[in-house]
């Protein structure tokens, strides 16, 4: 019973470094964890997957740093995915926090890509096979805009480029010419793309959102509003594993390495909230 | 271990650990850190919204290249400042009531269609709904679930009439989805800030420390 009261009246600073501990130590030293792909993720991946090629994806990189951790390797991972199979792709932010982290995707993507390429037509190139619109004022005027003509609203990209003179852009008008738009949002920001995008115009939406919202966006799911869901860094590791299994493709996967420690550290905290209940069980019976 | 040399790297590490001091206890370096966080947070919004908006959207168009019709959005922007002003404060209601009308108008109905009315189907026990849960036979039952889930919830937020007889069973059976939607919710809330915590360990061991890839 003492052992009991005692562990009731931890200090929260131990907690906290225990926790650390959890954290640090399967960084340290790695062990690969199996990753199962779940229903939702694999919906997602098929959805890209199956995107005509006369047909783009747009990508919506709507998280700031502080959620990077759990949506960049949705971000890397989607962009591989769309380079590998040749499918053109349109980047954005709705907001302007997104847009360093959009560019350094892209970039890293890129830069892998051709690296690795032999010719011209092997290569990932700027105004061919993917743009960077950037940023435009107003979220929901850019969601109903691009419904009418994508060239109209965003008239420079990001580099300053006029959008009209883009080949891709040539081929890619408006909604009408998009396959799936991938919203990585950090907030709300996908239920309205279903909202304004999907409900007027019957755009195909995919979500990849923070683990903390993930309850708010399954039911989207379930409707079939979303035409799949990542959920948080567990979401990412299962597309990391998609792409690898399907299209083998060989590269870092951040997400995947993540999840030991994810699983160490929940196991901390499980244990803690049981030894909460307990002790405060025992107390309750005392009194 | 190969520590960088980066100075940008140098600045965020210390900073992390700065703001990670707090777990410990309030102390200088975390308020030291806040308060940079705060002034380069707005001073780089007030930045960006004046090159990247005002500028390019209102000032040059009006000032540099004649297009007078620009008056009318400056000046009822200008409006929002009245507030400083208490004589002519009340103006403030014309710029408010003008973006209200714009944001009702247009999330009213795409709000009913997307999220009342679509959600509302998918509560429907169809053979459509029991396809969408991926999981065979069993997709009835889900469907059976949540549609008892819904009313049962739905009918515990009833506060016009007393929570006895069937009311009261399914307010009962109502509070239980609300309470395992509830864990649920903090499950997920657990994983994404451990999720955030890992991310910045991997920036601290890896490009900082150089202990890990």
């Amino acid at each position: 019973m003492k052992i009991i009261e005692i562990l009731t009246k931890i200090d929260r600073r131990i907690i906290y470094l225990i926790l650390l501990i959890a954290v640090i130590v399967p960084l340290l030293f790695p062990s690969p964890e199996k990753v199962r792909v779940m229903p939702p993720v694999e919906k997602f991946y098929y959805a890209i997957d199956k995107i005509p090629e006369e047909k783009a994806l747009i990508v919506d990189f709507d998280y700031a740093p502080q959620t990077a951790p759990e949506l960049d390797p949705m971000g890397f991972a989607i962009l591989r995915h769309a380079f590998k199979k040749r499918i053109k792709v349109l980047v954005l932010s709705l907001y302007v926090q997104p847009l360093g982290l959009a560019r350094n995707a892209l970039t890293q993507v890129v830069a892998e890509f051709n690296s690795a390429a032999q010719t011209n037509a092997d290569s990932i190139i700027y105004g061919r096979d993917y743009v960077f619109l950037g940023w435009q004022v107003g979220p929901i005027l850019a969601m109903l805009s691009m419904g009418e003509s994508i060239t109209n609203f965003y008239k420079v990209d990001y580099y300053g480029n006029k959008t009209d003179t883009l080949p891709l852009m040539k081929q890619i008008k408006n909604y009408n010419n998009v396959g799936l738009l991938a919203s990585l949002s950090g907030s709300d920001i996908p239920k309205y793309w279903v909202m304004y995008a999907q409900n007027r115009f019957g755009l195909k939406v995919g979500a990849g959102v923070t683990a903390v919202s993930a309850s708010e966006f399954y039911p989207y799911l379930q409707t079939g509003q979303f035409s799949g869901l990542m959920i948080g860094m567990r979401g990412a590791a299962e597309y990391e594993e998609m792409i690898e299994k399907n299209l083998n493709i060989k590269s870092r996967k951040k997400a995947s390495e993540s999840l030991p420690a994810l699983t160490y550290a929940h196991l901390v905290m499980i244990i803690f909230i049981v030894i909460g209940n307990i002790g405060y069980f025992i107390k309750r019976r005392k009194k | 271990m190969n520590i960088s040399s980066d100075p940008w790297i140098w600045i965020s590490a210390l900073l992390s650990l700065a703001i990670f001091s707090f777990l410990y206890r309030d102390n200088p370096f975390y308020k030291f850190a806040e308060h940079i966080f705060v002034g380069v947070a707005n001073g780089w919004a007030v930045t960006f919204y004046w090159h990247n908006i005002l500028v390019p959207s209102l000032f040059d168009p009006l000032f540099r290249q004649g297009q007078i019709l620009y008056i009318i959005p400056f000046i009822i922007g200008m409006l929002y400042l009245t507030r400083f002003i208490p004589r002519v404060s009340w103006l403030v209601r014309i710029p408010i009531g003008i973006y209200m009308g714009y944001y009702v108008g247009v999330s009213i109905p795409a709000t009913i269609q997307a999220l009342i009315i679509k959600q509302a189907q998918g509560t429907i026990l169809t053979p459509e709904n029991f396809q969408t849960w991926h999981a065979g036979n069993m997709g009835i039952v889900w469907s059976v679930i949540l549609f008892i889930g819904v009313l049962c919830t739905l009918s515990y937020f009833y506060f016009s009439k007393e929570h006895r007889g069937i009311l009261g069973t399914a307010s009962r059976i109502g509070i239980i989805f609300v309470m395992i939607g509830f864990g649920a919710a903090f499950g997920y809330t657990v994983m994404a800030r451990i999720s955030l915590l890992i991310g910045r360990l991997q920036f601290l061991l890896g490009p900082w420390l150089g202990i890990i890839q």
